[in-house]
Protein backbone atom coordinates (compact mmCIF):
# COMPACT_ATOMS: atom_id res chain seq x y z
CA UNK A 1 0.00 0.00 0.00
CA UNK A 2 1.20 3.39 -0.53
CA UNK A 3 0.44 6.57 1.68
CA UNK A 4 0.15 9.20 -0.45
CA UNK A 5 -0.57 12.01 1.59
CA UNK A 6 1.76 13.68 2.96
CA UNK A 7 0.39 14.51 5.90
CA UNK A 8 -0.30 11.36 6.69
CA UNK A 9 3.09 10.11 5.60
CA UNK A 10 4.71 12.39 8.45
CA UNK A 11 1.92 11.65 10.71
CA UNK A 12 2.84 7.58 10.43
CA UNK A 13 6.01 8.05 10.47
CA UNK A 14 6.33 10.31 13.55
CA UNK A 15 4.19 7.62 15.15
CA UNK A 16 6.10 4.95 14.16
CA UNK A 17 9.25 6.13 15.59
CA UNK A 18 7.31 7.30 18.85
CA UNK A 19 5.94 3.56 18.94
CA UNK A 20 2.16 3.91 19.25
CA UNK A 21 2.15 2.99 15.79
CA UNK A 22 0.71 -0.56 16.37
CA UNK A 23 -1.04 -3.86 15.19
CA UNK A 24 -2.05 -4.24 11.42
CA UNK A 25 -0.87 -0.24 11.13
CA UNK A 26 2.83 -1.31 12.12
CA UNK A 27 2.88 -4.23 10.14
CA UNK A 28 1.33 -2.57 6.76
CA UNK A 29 3.59 0.56 7.26
CA UNK A 30 7.21 -1.65 7.59
CA UNK A 31 6.18 -3.23 4.51
CA UNK A 32 5.78 0.27 2.74
CA UNK A 33 9.09 1.06 4.45
CA UNK A 34 10.39 -1.34 2.50
CA UNK A 35 10.49 -0.25 -1.44
CA UNK A 36 9.60 3.91 -0.02
CA UNK A 37 13.00 5.61 0.51
CA UNK A 38 11.58 8.82 1.14
CA UNK A 39 9.13 7.16 3.75
CA UNK A 40 12.19 5.74 5.64
CA UNK A 41 14.30 9.25 5.13
CA UNK A 42 10.68 10.64 7.07
CA UNK A 43 11.28 7.90 9.79
CA UNK A 44 15.16 8.48 9.92
CA UNK A 45 14.14 12.01 10.56
CA UNK A 46 12.13 11.50 13.35
CA UNK A 47 14.09 9.08 14.97
CA UNK A 48 17.01 11.53 15.33
CA UNK A 49 14.62 14.23 16.44
CA UNK A 50 13.06 11.52 19.42
CA UNK A 51 16.93 10.53 19.93
CA UNK A 52 17.94 12.75 22.99
CA UNK A 53 15.35 11.31 25.20
CA UNK A 54 17.33 7.84 24.83
CA UNK A 55 19.49 9.63 27.65
CA UNK A 56 16.66 10.02 30.29
CA UNK A 57 16.86 6.36 30.84
CA UNK A 58 20.10 4.99 32.97
CA UNK A 59 21.73 2.29 31.36
CA UNK A 60 21.70 -1.50 32.82
CA UNK A 61 24.58 -4.43 32.42
CA UNK A 62 22.65 -6.91 30.78
CA UNK A 63 24.38 -10.37 31.99
CA UNK A 64 27.07 -12.23 30.07
CA UNK A 65 24.65 -14.81 28.88
CA UNK A 66 23.86 -12.47 26.53
CA UNK A 67 26.77 -11.80 24.95
CA UNK A 68 27.67 -15.11 25.08
CA UNK A 69 23.72 -16.18 22.90
CA UNK A 70 24.61 -13.58 20.60
CA UNK A 71 28.21 -15.46 19.04
CA UNK A 72 25.96 -18.72 19.27
CA UNK A 73 23.55 -17.61 16.95
CA UNK A 74 25.79 -16.22 14.80
CA UNK A 75 27.58 -19.38 14.67
CA UNK A 76 25.30 -21.50 14.31
CA UNK A 77 22.10 -19.66 13.08
CA UNK A 78 20.35 -21.74 10.26
CA UNK A 79 19.73 -18.06 8.62
CA UNK A 80 23.64 -17.82 7.61
CA UNK A 81 26.62 -19.84 7.59
CA UNK A 82 28.84 -19.55 10.27
CA UNK A 83 31.79 -16.88 10.33
CA UNK A 84 34.31 -19.94 10.10
CA UNK A 85 33.31 -20.66 6.60
CA UNK A 86 32.08 -16.91 6.06
CA UNK A 87 34.46 -15.34 2.78
CA UNK A 88 33.98 -11.94 3.78
CA UNK A 89 35.51 -12.48 7.11
CA UNK A 90 38.75 -13.28 5.21
CA UNK A 91 38.61 -10.25 3.56
CA UNK A 92 39.41 -8.45 6.56
CA UNK A 93 42.64 -9.57 5.90
CA UNK A 94 43.68 -6.80 4.01
CA UNK A 95 46.72 -5.63 1.19
CA UNK A 96 48.72 -4.19 4.14
CA UNK A 97 49.02 -7.69 5.62
CA UNK A 98 50.34 -9.74 2.43
CA UNK A 99 52.78 -7.69 1.63
CA UNK A 100 54.36 -7.88 4.74
CA UNK A 101 53.02 -11.64 4.81
CA UNK A 102 55.73 -12.55 2.14
CA UNK A 103 58.60 -10.56 3.72
CA UNK A 104 58.26 -12.22 7.14
CA UNK A 105 57.20 -15.78 5.27
CA UNK A 106 60.46 -15.62 3.36
CA UNK A 107 62.71 -14.25 6.41
CA UNK A 108 60.99 -17.07 8.45
CA UNK A 109 62.00 -19.72 5.87
CA UNK A 110 65.29 -18.50 5.28
CA UNK A 111 65.81 -18.64 9.33
CA UNK A 112 63.86 -22.00 10.11
CA UNK A 113 65.74 -25.06 10.21
CA UNK A 114 64.23 -26.98 8.15
CA UNK A 115 65.82 -30.33 6.87
CA UNK A 116 66.48 -30.46 3.28
CA UNK A 117 63.54 -31.19 1.27
CA UNK A 118 60.97 -30.51 3.83
CA UNK A 119 58.72 -27.44 3.20
CA UNK A 120 57.67 -25.66 6.35
CA UNK A 121 53.86 -24.05 6.80
CA UNK A 122 54.17 -20.51 7.67
CA UNK A 123 51.05 -18.64 9.04
CA UNK A 124 51.24 -14.56 9.27
CA UNK A 125 48.17 -13.48 11.72
CA UNK A 126 47.12 -9.77 11.22
CA UNK A 127 44.63 -8.20 13.69
CA UNK A 128 41.75 -6.14 13.23
CA UNK A 129 43.81 -3.86 11.06
CA UNK A 130 45.21 -6.20 8.78
CA UNK A 131 48.57 -5.68 10.74
CA UNK A 132 50.95 -8.78 11.36
CA UNK A 133 50.80 -9.64 14.39
CA UNK A 134 51.84 -12.68 14.84
CA UNK A 135 53.63 -15.65 12.91
CA UNK A 136 52.70 -19.63 13.67
CA UNK A 137 54.90 -21.74 11.47
CA UNK A 138 55.59 -25.71 11.87
CA UNK A 139 58.00 -28.23 9.49
CA UNK A 140 55.54 -29.77 7.20
CA UNK A 141 55.37 -34.12 7.44
CA UNK A 142 57.67 -33.66 10.66
CA UNK A 143 59.03 -37.18 11.70
CA UNK A 144 57.44 -36.93 15.64
CA UNK A 145 55.16 -34.58 17.29
CA UNK A 146 55.01 -31.35 15.15
CA UNK A 147 56.45 -28.55 16.90
CA UNK A 148 54.96 -24.94 16.27
CA UNK A 149 56.99 -22.18 16.37
CA UNK A 150 55.38 -19.32 17.88
CA UNK A 151 56.78 -15.55 17.63
CA UNK A 152 54.66 -12.83 19.24
CA UNK A 153 55.07 -9.06 17.84
CA UNK A 154 55.15 -5.98 19.57
CA UNK A 155 53.98 -6.39 23.22
CA UNK A 156 50.32 -7.39 23.39
CA UNK A 157 48.59 -7.31 26.64
CA UNK A 158 46.28 -9.78 27.83
CA UNK A 159 43.64 -9.09 29.79
CA UNK A 160 43.56 -11.12 33.46
CA UNK A 161 41.18 -13.81 33.86
CA UNK A 162 41.26 -14.48 29.94
CA UNK A 163 43.72 -16.88 27.63
CA UNK A 164 44.44 -17.02 24.01
CA UNK A 165 43.83 -19.86 22.20
CA UNK A 166 45.12 -21.13 18.79
CA UNK A 167 42.84 -22.56 16.45
CA UNK A 168 43.61 -24.41 13.17
CA UNK A 169 40.93 -23.80 10.37
CA UNK A 170 40.60 -26.91 8.85
CA UNK A 171 38.76 -25.21 5.53
CA UNK A 172 35.56 -26.06 4.03
CA UNK A 173 32.54 -26.38 6.32
CA UNK A 174 35.15 -28.17 8.91
CA UNK A 175 35.20 -26.47 12.78
CA UNK A 176 37.92 -25.04 14.21
CA UNK A 177 40.24 -27.21 15.86
CA UNK A 178 42.14 -26.32 19.05
CA UNK A 179 45.93 -26.41 18.92
CA UNK A 180 46.22 -25.24 23.06
CA UNK A 181 46.59 -21.93 24.52
CA UNK A 182 49.33 -19.78 24.27
CA UNK A 183 50.98 -16.57 26.17
CA UNK A 184 52.18 -12.86 24.92
CA UNK A 185 56.18 -14.20 25.14
CA UNK A 186 58.07 -12.94 21.39
CA UNK A 187 59.10 -16.28 21.27
CA UNK A 188 57.17 -20.20 21.73
CA UNK A 189 56.92 -23.47 21.01
CA UNK A 190 54.17 -25.95 20.97
CA UNK A 191 53.86 -29.28 21.33
CA UNK A 192 50.85 -30.98 19.59
CA UNK A 193 49.12 -34.22 18.78
CA UNK A 194 50.60 -36.53 16.20
CA UNK A 195 47.39 -37.21 14.97
CA UNK A 196 46.73 -33.65 13.61
CA UNK A 197 49.59 -33.49 11.07
CA UNK A 198 47.57 -34.55 8.17
CA UNK A 199 44.99 -31.61 9.06
CA UNK A 200 47.69 -28.89 9.75
CA UNK A 201 49.31 -29.45 6.48
CA UNK A 202 46.40 -29.16 4.52
CA UNK A 203 44.89 -26.15 6.62
CA UNK A 204 43.63 -22.95 5.46
CA UNK A 205 44.32 -20.99 7.96
CA UNK A 206 44.85 -20.38 12.11
CA UNK A 207 42.88 -18.14 14.46
CA UNK A 208 43.53 -16.87 17.77
CA UNK A 209 40.86 -15.98 19.92
CA UNK A 210 40.16 -14.66 23.27
CA UNK A 211 38.68 -17.70 25.87
CA UNK A 212 38.05 -17.50 29.68
CA UNK A 213 40.82 -18.76 31.57
CA UNK A 214 41.65 -22.03 31.32
CA UNK A 215 40.56 -21.66 27.06
CA UNK A 216 37.13 -22.23 25.40
CA UNK A 217 34.85 -24.57 27.40
CA UNK A 218 32.89 -25.44 24.43
CA UNK A 219 35.58 -26.75 22.33
CA UNK A 220 34.80 -24.21 19.95
CA UNK A 221 36.11 -20.54 19.76
CA UNK A 222 33.71 -18.69 22.04
CA UNK A 223 35.27 -15.22 22.24
CA UNK A 224 36.49 -12.36 20.28
CA UNK A 225 39.12 -13.52 17.63
CA UNK A 226 42.13 -11.19 17.62
CA UNK A 227 44.65 -12.54 14.65
CA UNK A 228 44.43 -14.66 12.10
CA UNK A 229 46.14 -15.69 9.22
CA UNK A 230 46.44 -17.90 5.81
CA UNK A 231 48.83 -20.91 6.14
CA UNK A 232 51.29 -20.62 3.01
CA UNK A 233 53.72 -23.42 2.42
CA UNK A 234 57.12 -22.52 1.98
CA UNK B 1 13.06 -1.30 37.88
CA UNK B 2 10.66 -3.49 38.61
CA UNK B 3 10.11 -6.82 37.69
CA UNK B 4 7.52 -7.98 39.32
CA UNK B 5 6.24 -12.05 40.32
CA UNK B 6 6.09 -12.61 36.13
CA UNK B 7 10.09 -11.84 36.17
CA UNK B 8 12.42 -13.82 34.92
CA UNK B 9 12.31 -17.50 36.60
CA UNK B 10 14.44 -19.24 34.55
CA UNK B 11 17.53 -20.40 36.40
CA UNK B 12 20.64 -18.89 34.61
CA UNK B 13 23.71 -20.85 33.75
CA UNK B 14 26.70 -20.12 35.21
CA UNK B 15 28.66 -17.33 34.30
CA UNK B 16 31.59 -17.62 32.37
CA UNK B 17 33.91 -14.57 31.13
CA UNK B 18 32.04 -11.94 29.29
CA UNK B 19 33.79 -8.73 27.90
CA UNK B 20 35.12 -6.13 30.65
CA UNK B 21 32.70 -3.34 31.67
CA UNK B 22 33.46 0.00 29.32
CA UNK B 23 34.85 2.91 30.05
CA UNK B 24 31.76 5.39 30.94
CA UNK B 25 33.51 8.31 28.66
CA UNK B 26 33.67 6.22 25.54
CA UNK B 27 29.90 5.22 25.81
CA UNK B 28 28.49 8.47 24.51
CA UNK B 29 31.66 8.90 22.29
CA UNK B 30 29.57 8.37 18.65
CA UNK B 31 32.75 8.34 16.45
CA UNK B 32 34.47 5.72 18.01
CA UNK B 33 30.95 3.58 17.78
CA UNK B 34 30.64 4.68 13.73
CA UNK B 35 34.52 3.62 13.57
CA UNK B 36 33.39 0.36 15.16
CA UNK B 37 30.01 0.03 13.03
CA UNK B 38 32.55 0.42 9.61
CA UNK B 39 34.79 -2.75 10.68
CA UNK B 40 31.95 -4.66 11.38
CA UNK B 41 30.63 -4.31 8.27
CA UNK B 42 33.91 -5.61 6.84
CA UNK B 43 32.91 -8.34 9.08
CA UNK B 44 35.54 -7.85 12.25
CA UNK B 45 34.38 -10.03 14.98
CA UNK B 46 36.90 -7.89 17.10
CA UNK B 47 35.50 -4.44 16.42
CA UNK B 48 32.20 -6.57 17.05
CA UNK B 49 32.77 -7.38 20.74
CA UNK B 50 33.74 -3.92 21.46
CA UNK B 51 30.79 -2.55 20.12
CA UNK B 52 28.73 -5.31 22.40
CA UNK B 53 31.47 -3.66 25.30
CA UNK B 54 30.40 0.11 24.52
CA UNK B 55 26.66 0.02 23.77
CA UNK B 56 24.91 -3.30 25.36
CA UNK B 57 24.32 -1.45 28.97
CA UNK B 58 22.30 1.79 26.88
CA UNK B 59 20.55 -0.41 24.62
CA UNK B 60 19.30 -3.30 27.42
CA UNK B 61 18.27 -0.40 29.33
CA UNK B 62 16.24 1.02 26.60
CA UNK B 63 14.42 -2.78 26.31
CA UNK B 64 14.25 -3.02 30.08
CA UNK B 65 12.28 0.16 30.06
CA UNK B 66 9.63 -0.70 27.72
CA UNK B 67 9.85 -4.58 28.11
CA UNK B 68 9.71 -4.44 32.23
CA UNK B 69 10.82 -8.12 32.09
CA UNK B 70 14.77 -9.17 32.02
CA UNK B 71 14.23 -12.68 30.40
CA UNK B 72 12.31 -10.69 27.01
CA UNK B 73 14.87 -7.73 27.64
CA UNK B 74 17.72 -10.43 26.89
CA UNK B 75 16.05 -11.95 24.46
CA UNK B 76 15.33 -8.61 22.44
CA UNK B 77 19.06 -7.65 22.92
CA UNK B 78 20.23 -10.84 21.78
CA UNK B 79 18.51 -10.62 18.54
CA UNK B 80 19.23 -7.09 18.06
CA UNK B 81 22.62 -7.70 18.19
CA UNK B 82 22.54 -10.66 15.73
CA UNK B 83 20.64 -8.28 13.62
CA UNK B 84 23.28 -5.35 13.71
CA UNK B 85 25.69 -7.70 12.51
CA UNK B 86 23.61 -8.77 10.16
CA UNK B 87 22.27 -5.32 8.81
CA UNK B 88 25.35 -3.25 9.43
CA UNK B 89 26.25 -2.64 6.04
CA UNK B 90 22.81 -0.65 5.65
CA UNK B 91 23.75 1.42 8.45
CA UNK B 92 25.70 4.36 6.55
CA UNK B 93 22.72 4.58 4.32
CA UNK B 94 20.56 6.09 7.22
CA UNK B 95 22.94 8.70 8.05
CA UNK B 96 21.58 8.95 11.70
CA UNK B 97 24.11 8.48 14.32
CA UNK B 98 25.14 4.96 14.91
CA UNK B 99 23.98 5.20 18.56
CA UNK B 100 20.62 6.19 17.08
CA UNK B 101 20.54 3.45 14.58
CA UNK B 102 21.59 0.58 16.96
CA UNK B 103 18.47 2.18 19.59
CA UNK B 104 16.05 2.42 17.12
CA UNK B 105 16.56 -1.67 16.22
CA UNK B 106 16.26 -2.47 19.90
CA UNK B 107 13.13 -0.16 19.88
CA UNK B 108 11.33 -1.92 17.00
CA UNK B 109 12.21 -5.23 18.71
CA UNK B 110 11.05 -4.52 21.53
CA UNK B 111 8.11 -2.82 20.81
CA UNK B 112 6.95 -6.34 18.25
CA UNK B 113 7.70 -8.34 21.02
CA UNK B 114 5.25 -6.99 23.20
CA UNK B 115 2.28 -6.91 20.36
CA UNK B 116 2.89 -10.55 19.70
CA UNK B 117 -0.21 -11.99 19.34
CA UNK B 118 -1.24 -14.08 22.76
CA UNK B 119 1.10 -11.95 24.65
CA UNK B 120 -0.11 -9.27 26.45
CA UNK B 121 1.26 -7.53 30.15
CA UNK B 122 -0.94 -9.22 32.39
CA UNK B 123 -3.36 -6.84 35.02
CA UNK B 124 -0.45 -7.48 37.53
CA UNK B 125 2.20 -5.95 35.39
CA UNK B 126 -0.02 -3.07 34.13
CA UNK B 127 -0.20 -2.35 37.94
CA UNK B 128 3.06 -2.45 38.69
CA UNK B 129 3.75 -0.23 35.58
CA UNK B 130 1.37 2.36 36.86
CA UNK B 131 3.12 2.52 40.03
CA UNK B 132 6.61 2.64 37.92
CA UNK B 133 5.70 5.68 36.17
CA UNK B 134 5.90 9.62 37.16
CA UNK B 135 2.63 11.36 37.64
CA UNK B 136 4.77 13.96 35.72
CA UNK B 137 5.88 14.81 32.57
CA UNK B 138 9.09 16.50 32.48
CA UNK B 139 9.23 19.87 34.26
CA UNK B 140 10.99 22.99 32.62
CA UNK B 141 14.55 21.91 34.04
CA UNK B 142 14.41 18.57 31.31
CA UNK B 143 18.05 18.06 30.91
CA UNK B 144 18.26 15.73 27.62
CA UNK B 145 21.97 15.70 27.23
CA UNK B 146 24.78 19.03 25.96
CA UNK B 147 24.25 18.39 22.45
CA UNK B 148 22.47 21.00 20.59
CA UNK B 149 19.59 18.75 19.12
CA UNK B 150 19.19 17.18 22.83
CA UNK B 151 18.86 21.25 23.64
CA UNK B 152 16.28 21.31 20.91
CA UNK B 153 14.28 19.14 21.75
CA UNK B 154 13.93 19.78 25.79
CA UNK B 155 13.45 23.21 24.25
CA UNK B 156 10.32 22.25 21.51
CA UNK B 157 9.14 20.05 24.68
CA UNK B 158 8.75 22.59 26.66
CA UNK B 159 6.30 24.47 24.35
CA UNK B 160 4.46 21.70 24.43
CA UNK B 161 1.27 21.39 26.74
CA UNK B 162 2.22 19.39 29.85
CA UNK B 163 -0.72 16.42 28.24
CA UNK B 164 1.06 16.28 25.19
CA UNK B 165 4.26 16.27 26.48
CA UNK B 166 3.52 13.35 28.91
CA UNK B 167 1.72 11.32 26.29
CA UNK B 168 4.99 11.68 24.37
CA UNK B 169 7.53 10.80 26.91
CA UNK B 170 5.35 7.98 28.49
CA UNK B 171 5.17 6.44 24.99
CA UNK B 172 8.74 6.39 23.36
CA UNK B 173 10.47 5.53 27.00
CA UNK B 174 7.98 2.73 27.91
CA UNK B 175 6.83 1.67 24.91
CA UNK B 176 3.12 2.63 25.98
CA UNK B 177 -0.07 1.81 22.97
CA UNK B 178 -2.68 4.16 22.73
CA UNK B 179 -4.87 2.20 24.88
CA UNK B 180 -2.19 1.84 27.54
CA UNK B 181 -1.76 5.35 27.81
CA UNK B 182 -5.38 6.11 28.50
CA UNK B 183 -5.66 3.87 30.95
CA UNK B 184 -2.79 5.22 32.90
CA UNK B 185 -3.81 8.49 32.07
CA UNK B 186 -7.53 8.10 32.98
CA UNK B 187 -8.34 9.67 29.90
CA UNK B 188 -10.60 8.52 26.92
CA UNK B 189 -8.62 6.76 23.92
CA UNK B 190 -9.37 9.60 21.43
CA UNK B 191 -8.46 12.89 23.64
CA UNK B 192 -4.91 10.57 24.15
CA UNK B 193 -4.77 10.32 20.22
CA UNK B 194 -4.95 13.20 19.91
CA UNK B 195 -2.58 15.08 22.66
CA UNK B 196 -0.18 12.73 20.48
CA UNK B 197 -0.99 13.95 17.48
CA UNK B 198 -0.85 17.87 18.04
CA UNK B 199 1.80 17.21 20.27
CA UNK B 200 4.24 15.46 17.43
CA UNK B 201 3.30 18.24 14.82
CA UNK B 202 3.85 21.04 17.25
CA UNK B 203 7.12 19.45 18.10
CA UNK B 204 8.34 18.79 14.43
CA UNK B 205 7.17 22.88 13.55
CA UNK B 206 9.38 23.80 16.44
CA UNK B 207 12.57 22.20 15.84
CA UNK B 208 12.15 22.43 12.15
CA UNK B 209 12.03 26.09 12.99
CA UNK B 210 15.46 25.92 15.30
CA UNK B 211 17.21 24.05 12.43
Amino acid sequence: MKYRNQQLREALASEYALGTLQGRARRRFERSLKDDPQLRALVNRWQDRLAPLDAVGQPVHPPARVWRRVQEQLQTGRRRRGLWSNLPFWRTVGLASVAGALALAVSLATLSPARHGAETMVVVMSDAEANPAMTVSWPMQPRGQPRLRVRVMGHPEMASGTAWELWLLPGGEHKPVSLGLIGTEPMQELTVPRSLVPMMDGAYGLAMSVEPAGGSPTGQPTGPVLYKGQCIPL
Amino acid sequence: MCCGAKAATRSAPAERWHPPEPHPLLVADNDAIAELMARCALRDQHAFARLYRLTSAKLYGVAIRILRREDWAEEVLQESFVNIWNHIAEYSATRSAPMTWMTAIVRNRALDWLRRPNLERGNEDYDLLVESLPDQGPGPDLVLGHSRDAAALAECLRQLSGDQRQTIMLAYAHGLSHGELAQHLKQPLGTVKTWIRRGLERLKGCMDGRS
